[in-house]
């Protein structure tokens, strides 16, 4: 037993080794990110690359919120990702459930449409996606990057289809025996077993609206309804010269709240002791 | 028994959106592709042209090869590394969280930061790959600037962004039943036999999904390609060269067709994929 | 249920944010101007809006449309959709395409009728760079042609006579110049490094060199193609001297400082050629006194066929198609130009370098080198096929030299390019 244990422990610090390495790795876009938000600006470009700054230099800081109203346009692109998080998760969680646990007329046919959805480069379709808005007098409106979300996003309807279909059949049969209907099985049974998926895609419900930079230029016009990926871009001029210091200052303060929000929504992706067993 | 209709009463949101956001661009930009609109102007109807011009192109078949060869080497590169790293993080460690947070972090980075920072990172001369390597004296190549290592480069990148699908891993490995690895323990199993056992049969249905998704990511590689360019065609992605079509040179009709040449490919082979599904995804 | 109720919140919510959008009318006297600048460009821009409103009292205003990135995919978006804005900012290059499309409207004879701004008070090369076909079809309202800045500092340390601010060197004086001062020098930590005499990662264009040897791209009939005459290989055998002897850090190597203009600042590289408008004596305020250097100025060099060229970057105000038959929106657009020229940036006037100072005082010691600069300020012939032709100049021959400058071969490659851009012209 005693051995055991120790065999334990040294396999906990291996692990906690090879996470650390890795975490390096994976930090050091994020570490570039803070040390050149800290420097003045010609200590950003130095050979070789100067890793720590020397001084705490905070001016990019002041000189980012000078030039781009960050707060206003987080507080924009929060409410473009909150309208549209709720529609996005909950419709392609229907619809996955109508694809994964029924069979109907048509149906692989119509989930082939749906991953063939996926396939077309957006580039080509969104032109003639921006003259249908502007025709119908959504032109300055965030109602074009909200609206489709109420009708599901097929990569998500897609993983959670492949999710749905996981669980064993007894699972609905049981709660039709007591008289329960579809809707009421998939609320009351299948959205609370699927928390962490459901986690999953409002994750990237969350992140795609918060890194979406050519849907929103395409649709927004008027700069009191920037997002903050608009407000970014804001630091590069079109010849190509970037403030980098205040780029990298906007940054950092734009991917607070999204750590937050990781940091916050990972405890879902931790084993479920409860449900186990369910499955399988 | 109902339950057929009742199944096409859930998909019923999906097929009105379908029908009213999706389908019409689509029918456009078919039209589109056999004119030779340019975006600003007016559209004339050139029948298939701009399809003939396609497999003329030598551009055509030299970007498309440079991304097949990403592809095929990419997609099991990021499956793999995805599925080891989760297999890392699915455990009650104390501080997981925040090591889930870090390995997910650079699924969070827009392209274009991370296409930056990785300038640095294989810039030949003091990016962090080639000090390494001279430590062990060893002469690093040119990374994005020499042909021959363009598509390397792009491969690193491309498994340090892998945790794009981590999350979904931790979805799966989080539902298996703790029971599955207690009876491989009574039978003996070994690490190592557990995870190709239980575990990986378990997971082949995420696997399955992240195959989909991977091979449509690889063929629509655009952003850090667009922004590291360098080698010159060498590097040039099958998407940067319809990018460049569509956009620099206004030639929006051909760009289209370019994009339903990829879309048939992407079907076909997606396709072949959900054909073979039955013989490994667990279900 | 909790759910319907949600969902009601957010559904209102949507209904709101969709009412809160007013449908920009397009009355007469309401013009959208779509501009590049962002960020602290962009309050500049607004002032001079604010101002040109403010003068108009009431008789037309004008809004600004930024457009933060991807400027052109935007605004070819709003064209396409009858949502054009009613001016628009264009770098030259694309001029003659965007006229050629029938996007934007034909200037000439509202320019050649006005009172305040007519053609002969712009520079010819600056004005040419704005036409199609012979007509005008956009206002310059910026041009920022090639000098060579140099630091006097490091030219003293090897102790080389300064050039003279307005007699330029010849290409050859260029890379001997730049020859001497390929030196390596100690860091102040004792480490050494290696100075460059210059930078050319890509920059000056190619249209540079091919007009060093005395050729061109295009001919100013906008027809013949010149990329594979005998004085454009011999301006790509400037570039590939300079590529080969040294004088330049490697291409892989450039963007190790982030970008080439970085070089100068370092004092790694002892000349830049950079437009007239670039700030390094307006950055260097910023930095500390030991990175801080003397800056001279001398005009490009002087080609094989005795001319001198500066590569001149210009952007004008075009005017979308829909305004062609109202007269407010050209008077409102003069208006405009006439405040622009007042800015921070080198105005496209003839005989007006004096504002340069009045507008940036640091620019005093450049004058005399600016004015020569304007001088001899041109642009390439544009045509339609513009894009096509000079991507691949740019992938298939400037990158070729640039990644393997020992074993290129640029003239076969230059042929192939004439052959595929009379291809071009020849679909016409």
């Amino acid at each position: 037993m005693n051995s055991n244990s120790r065999k334990v422990r040294i396999n906990k610090a291996i692990l906690y080794l090879v996470l650390s390495l890795g975490s390096v790795l994976m930090l050091l876009p994020f570490f570039w990110m803070i040390s050149t938000a800290l420097k003045p600006d010609n200590a950003i470009f130095t050979v070789p690359i100067q890793w720590f700054p020397q001084t705490l230099y905070l001016n990019n800081f002041i000189r980012a919120m000078e030039v781009v109203p960050i707060m206003r346009y987080m507080f924009n692109t929060f409410l473009i990702a909150a309208l549209k998080i709720f529609g996005e998760v909950f419709v392609s969680a229907l619809v996955a459930y109508g694809f994964a646990r029924f069979n109907f007329k048509y149906k692989n046919i119509l989930f082939m449409v749906l991953l063939a959805t996926m396939m077309l480069p957006y580039e080509v379709t969104m032109i003639p996606t921006f003259i249908i808005w502007s025709r119908l007098g959504f032109a300055d409106s965030y109602v074009p990057l909200i609206l489709p979300a109420y009708f599901g996003s097929a990569s998500f309807i897609f993983f959670l289809r492949m999710y749905f279909q996981t669980y064993p059949k007894e699972l609905e049969e049981s709660a039709l025996i007591d008289g329960a209907s579809y809707l009421q099985i998939f609320i009351r049974i299948f959205v609370p077993l699927s928390k962490a998926a459901l986690m999953t895609i409002g994750m990237w419900s969350f992140m795609g609206t918060w890194n979406d930079l050519l849907g929103q230029l395409i649709y927004i016009n008027s700069p009191e309804k920037y997002t903050i990926q608009l407000g970014l871009a804001s630091f590069s001029n079109m010849t190509g010269e970037t403030l980098w210091g205040p780029l990298m200052a906007a940054s950092f303060i734009a991917l607070i709240p999204v750590i937050l929000i990781l940091l916050f929504a990972q405890r879902y992706f931790t084993e479920g002791v409860k449900m186990s067993g369910i499955k399988g | 028994m109902p339950k057929q209709k009742v199944g096409f009463y859930f998909i019923l949101p999906w097929l009105v959106g379908l029908i009213a956001f999706t389908i019409v661009p689509m029918l456009i930009a078919l039209y589109i592709s056999m004119t030779n609109w340019s975006i600003i102007g007016s559209a004339e109807f050139v029948g298939l042209a701009n399809f003939k011009r396609i497999f003329e192109e030598g551009m055509f078949y030299e970007t498309l090869w440079i991304t097949v060869r990403y592809a095929l080497l990419a997609v099991p590169m990021t499956i793999a590394t995805a599925f080891i790293v989760a297999i890392f993080l699915n455990n009650n460690l104390r501080f997981i969280g925040i090591y889930r947070t870090i390995f997910y972090m650079p699924a969070i980075v827009s392209g274009v930061a991370v296409a930056i920072v990785f300038k640095w990172v294989l810039d030949p001369n003091y990016g962090v790959i080639n000090s390494l390597l001279a430590n062990f004296g060893i002469d690093g190549p040119n990374w994005l600037y020499d042909p021959n290592w363009v598509l390397p480069s792009y491969l690193i990148m491309a498994v340090w962004g892998a945790s794009g699908g981590l999350l979904t891993y931790l979805v799966g490995l989080k539902d298996i039943p703790r029971s599955l690895y207690e009876s491989a323990d009574l039978d003996g199993a070994n690490f190592l036999q557990k995870v190709r056992h239980v575990t990986m049969p378990m997971m082949t249905p995420i696997i399955f999904y992240n195959m989909i998704m991977g091979i449509i990511g690889a063929f629509r590689k655009f952003t850090d390609a667009y922004v590291l360019g360098g080698a010159g065609n060498q590097g040039k992605f099958y998407m940067v060269y319809l990018y460049e079509e569509a956009f620099a040179f206004y030639n929006m009709g051909y760009a289209t067709a370019l994009a339903w040449v990829l879309f048939v490919i992407i079907l076909t082979l997606t396709i072949i994929i959900n054909i073979s599904k039955k013989y490994w995804v667990h279900t | 249920m909790k759910l319907k109720g949600l969902a009601l919140c957010l559904l209102t919510l949507m209904v709101i944010t969709a009412c809160g959008t007013t449908n920009s009318g397009n009355n007469e006297n309401e013009f959208i101007f779509a501009t590049w600048a962002a960020g602290e460009e962009l309050q500049e821009f607004e002032e001079i809006i604010n101002q040109v409103n403010e003068n108009a009292d009431g008789e037309y205003t004008v809004k600004a449309l930024s457009i933060p990135s991807d400027y052109y995919i935007k605004l070819a978006t709003q064209i396409s959709s009858n949502n054009a804005p009613d001016f628009f900012w264009m770098t030259q290059e694309l001029i003659s395409r965007y006229a050629n499309l029938g996007a934007i409207t034909d200037l000439t004879e509202k320019l050649e009728q006005s009172e305040q701004l007519t053609p002969d008070l712009f520079y010819d090369g600056v004005l040419a760079s704005a036409t199609y076909e012979d007509r005008y079809y956009g206002v310059p309202w910026i041009a920022n042609p090639l000098m060579i800045y140099y630091n006097k500092d490091l030219f003293d340390q090897e102790g080389i006579d300064h050039p003279s601010p307005t007699d330029p060197w010849t290409w050859d004086e260029f890379i001997e110049v730049a020859k001497e001062l390929t030196v390596i020098k100690q860091d102040g930590n004792g480490n050494d490094y290696q100075q460059f005499g210059t930078v050319v990662d890509g920059w000056p264009n190619i249209e540079t060199f091919m007009w060093a040897g005395g050729g061109d791209i295009i001919a100013e009939d906008g027809e013949d193609i010149l990329i594979d005459s005998a004085e454009s290989l011999e301006g790509l055998s400037i570039l590939n001297e300079i590529l080969t002897s040294g004088i330049t850090p490697s291409y892989a190597q450039v963007s190790s400082l982030g970008s080439n203009n970085v070089w100068f600042e370092k004092q790694r590289a002892a000349m830049f050629m950079g437009g007239i408008q670039d700030n390094f004596e307006e950055k260097m305020t910023r930095w500390e006194e030991e990175e801080q250097f003397e800056i001279g100025y001398t005009p490009m060099p002087v080609g094989q066929d005795g001319e001198a060229y500066a590569f001149n970057w210009t952007a004008s105000t075009v005017m979308s198609i829909d305004q062609a038959e109202n007269p407010l929106a050209y008077q409102a657009l003069e208006d405009i130009t006439l405040e622009f020229f007042k800015w921070k940036v080198a105005s496209p006037l003839e005989g007006q370098v004096e504002r340069v100072v009045e507008i940036d005082p640091h620019k005093e010691e450049a004058l005399e080198t600016i004015e020569q600069s304007l001088l001899i300020a041109r642009s390439a012939n544009y045509i339609p096929e513009w894009d096509v032709i000079n991507n691949r100049l740019w992938v298939d021959l400037y990158t070729g030299m640039l990644n393997a400058p020992e074993s290129f071969d640029y003239e076969a490659m230059a042929k192939e390019i004439a052959d595929f851009a009379r291809n071009e012209i020849n679909k016409r």
